[in-house]
């Protein structure tokens, strides 16, 4: 083993280019790869979330609803299949949108509170408790929103020049309600009643304009079948089940991440073929010393053994030091954009053990040729060489 | 009497160089053929294995006289065209044999170009012979198969070449442990027993010492100590001295001698004739042929 290290910096800067060469690949897969990763942990929270219901909209987009009127909600309890309805406001948290934003942007929530416990997917804090009944003026802080808001149980935040108590700061859920405030339903409402036009305010009040409605159906009903029935038979709405979520949102992602890894792996075939370049030299340079191995009675075995080792080696160093900036890099944007309350990076575990293993596969998969090469050097020929 | 190590029987040894294709086939025909012959024999398959022999014989012939192509018929009896190239045949050997019983130190001598090389990349197994049969410490050499033969170098041979090739990244002690490693031993046993080769050729004290950094007589009882420390039935030395100046060669043949008493068999290639002297028994070769023998009363 020492003769292998031994042997790799034998020609320091050869190998040390070579093992940049998978370093700059390894980097480039795990900056792209956790990239990708926090989009796909974004989507799968989504799909999770969205999975069991029904979520309504007053637009053709999930995401992007209007005005309706609360009222709305007794409509909907009507069509066959369906279980509660709870009315809901989303609004941005600054009061422009960020104008590129990735991943769903920073925002504030409310939404009735009676039908919670149907809600599956489950929110714990790490301090403080949930947002109750009557809590007006009081807030939830979504994990990556502390930072930006300088936010603690019990102290206030400022929000849309407004003092709010925080009363609880959620875990980190690795999808989006790491970026929200959650409040009471009328506060958000008075909020989102702020924004809209003058001639909508004219015509009613606060308390009655929400801007969404979760529809939770009844057991064994099929939240696709039932989004469709609401669609045909409630008007002025559009309704969505799991399988639109996927549609609109699940499908582009995974374009985008297919392009990320393509990139990263494009740097890594280059960066595998230095390595075969790099044995190869080293080969031609060692062909007597190989004679002398060979004629001293080392096998096939042997000699094809050192020299995938060594290029494992290449690999495996390559690919701890590729890690390692990867991860330094995602480490310093995100804490760069904390503040901002957007990050855009998630080096997960399965990330970083597949480069650094896949760096090190890729070294003796490149090494096999050249070592290969080295197993069939004629013993004679060899040990004339000068 | 002693017991027979190494035995050699009708060795040809044919380079063909260049382009000469139809030399090349016939060359490889007779190889085959003659690897067949081996395979009768030792089935006892008589009448089989003298028609072989009797074809070969015609072949190597009809090879020699450089009708490659008669040759090449002789045996598969398919005719190749004519055809003219531009390199050459090397008759490195023509049928050697030789016998060397254990114990014995073994000098083999000749001018450039005689085939003293040759004959020892073929008892070394570095080189297998186009035909003829060799056999080491009861071992049928020719009739092995390839990937059988780094076994059984590392078990009966032992090497010692002129420019002594040592591995020169590997410290005296851990050149001595290469062939060790390739027996799979366990690494403590490999340190001892290389220190104790080392102590033998009287190196004890550069245990550590990089090739760069010992004298050619000391590189080369590096070289020896790694030779004995398998414990192989012979030694093979090429031109052992042949870089070493009169003090280092008197060096390096004082402890030939001394592990020759020891009972080590040794074969010795040189062109020194102060080396020769020193040995019971000088073997001379001339254009691929034993041309005589000579034993010295020591």
């Amino acid at each position: 083993m020492r003769e292998i290290i031994k042997n790799m910096f034998r020609r320091k800067g050869r190998t040390v280019l070579t093992v940049f060469g998978i370093t700059i690949g390894i980097f480039a897969f795990t900056v792209m790869g956790s990239m990708a990763e926090k989009i796909s942990l974004l989507v799968s929270g989504g799909t999770e979330f969205y999975s069991d219901k029904v979520t309504i909209s007053q637009s053709d987009s999930l995401f992007l609803s209007g005005p309706m009127n609360v009222n709305k909600a007794a409509e909907i309890e009507k069509v066959d299949g369906v279980k509660a309805v709870s009315a809901s406001v989303f609004t941005s948290l600054s009061k422009t949108f960020d104008a590129v934003s990735f991943g769903p942007p920073a925002s504030i929530t409310g939404e009735q509170l009676e039908n919670r416990e149907l809600e599956s997917f489950k929110i714990t804090y790490s301090s403080g408790r949930q947002i109750e009944e009557g809590d007006r003026g009081k807030v939830v802080i979504g994990a990556d929103l502390v930072k930006k808001l300088d936010a603690k149980v019990g102290s206030n935040v400022k929000i849309r020049d407004k003092d709010y108590e925080v009363v609880g700061i959620m875990e980190k859920t690795l999808t989006a309600p790491d970026n929200s405030v959650v409040m009471t339903l009328p506060d958000v409402q008075e909020i989102y009643f702020g924004e809209l036009p003058e001639i909508v305010q004219s015509q009613s009040k606060p308390s009655e304009v929400v801007n969404g409605f979760t529809v939770y159906p009844n057991e064994g009903v099929d939240p696709n079948q039932l989004a469709a029935k609401i669609d045909n038979e409630v008007s002025d709405i559009s309704a969505f089940g799991p399988q639109d979520f996927q549609d609109q949102i699940a499908s582009a992602t995974g374009i985008f991440n297919a392009i990320l890894f393509g990139v990263a792996l494009i740097s890594l075939i280059v960066g595998g073929l230095s390595v075969i370049n790099t044995m190869t030299m080293s080969i031609s340079e060692r062909t007597k010393e190989i004679g002398i191995k060979k004629a001293v009675g080392a096998k096939t075995k042997n000699i094809l053994g050192e020299y995938l080792a060594e290029a494992g080696l290449i690999g495996l160093f390559g690919g701890l030091l590729g890690w390692g900036l990867g991860a330094l890099t995602v480490f310093f944007v995100n804490s760069a954009t904390e503040s901002s309350g957007n990050q855009i990076f998630l080096l997960s575990a399965r990330i970083s053990v597949f480069a650094i293993i896949f760096a090190t596969v890729l070294g003796v998969l490149a090494g096999f040729y050249p070592a290969y090469r080295a197993t069939r050097i004629n013993i004679v020929k060899a040990l004339r060489e000068e | 009497m002693a017991d027979t190590m190494l035995k050699m029987k009708d060795v040809s040894k044919i380079y063909v160089l260049g382009n000469q294709k139809n030399a090349r086939k016939a060359q490889k025909a007779i190889h085959n053929l003659s690897k067949k012959y081996i395979r009768f024999t030792k089935k006892g398959n008589k009448t089989e294995a003298a028609k072989a022999e009797k074809f070969i014989a015609k072949a190597q012939r009809l090879f020699t006289e450089e009708k490659y192509e008669q040759s090449y018929q002789s045996i598969t009896g398919r005719k190749i065209k004519p055809k003219s190239g531009k390199g050459s045949v090397v008759h490195a050997l023509n049928g050697v044999s030789l016998e060397i019983k254990a114990g014995e130190l073994v000098a083999i001598m000749g001018p450039s170009g005689s085939g003293k090389s040759t004959l020892l990349n073929m008892l070394g197994i570095l080189d297998q012979p186009t035909s003829g049969q060799i056999h080491i410490d009861s071992s049928d050499v020719t009739a092995t198969k390839g990937r059988n033969l780094p076994g059984l170098r590392s078990k009966k041979l032992g090497f010692v070449f002129q420019s002594f090739n040592l591995v020169p990244t590997l410290t005296a002690l851990e050149n001595v442990m290469l062939p060790l490693k390739y027996k799979g031993l366990h690494l403590r046993t490999r340190k001892k027993q290389a220190r104790d080769a080392l102590e033998t050729v009287g190196l004890g004290d550069r245990l550590d010492h990089k090739p760069a950094e010992l004298s050619g007589g000391q590189q080369q009882r590096v070289a020896i100590a790694r030779s004995i420390v398998s414990n192989p039935a012979i030694i093979l030395a090429d031109e052992l001295t042949g870089e070493l100046d009169s003090k280092m060669t008197e060096e390096v043949m004082r402890l030939v001698l001394k592990l020759n008493k020891a009972g080590q068999t040794f074969i010795i290639v040189t062109h020194n004739p102060d080396v020769a002297k020193l040995c019971r028994r000088i073997i001379y070769m001339k254009d691929g042929r034993i041309e005589k023998e000579t034993k010295n009363s020591r």
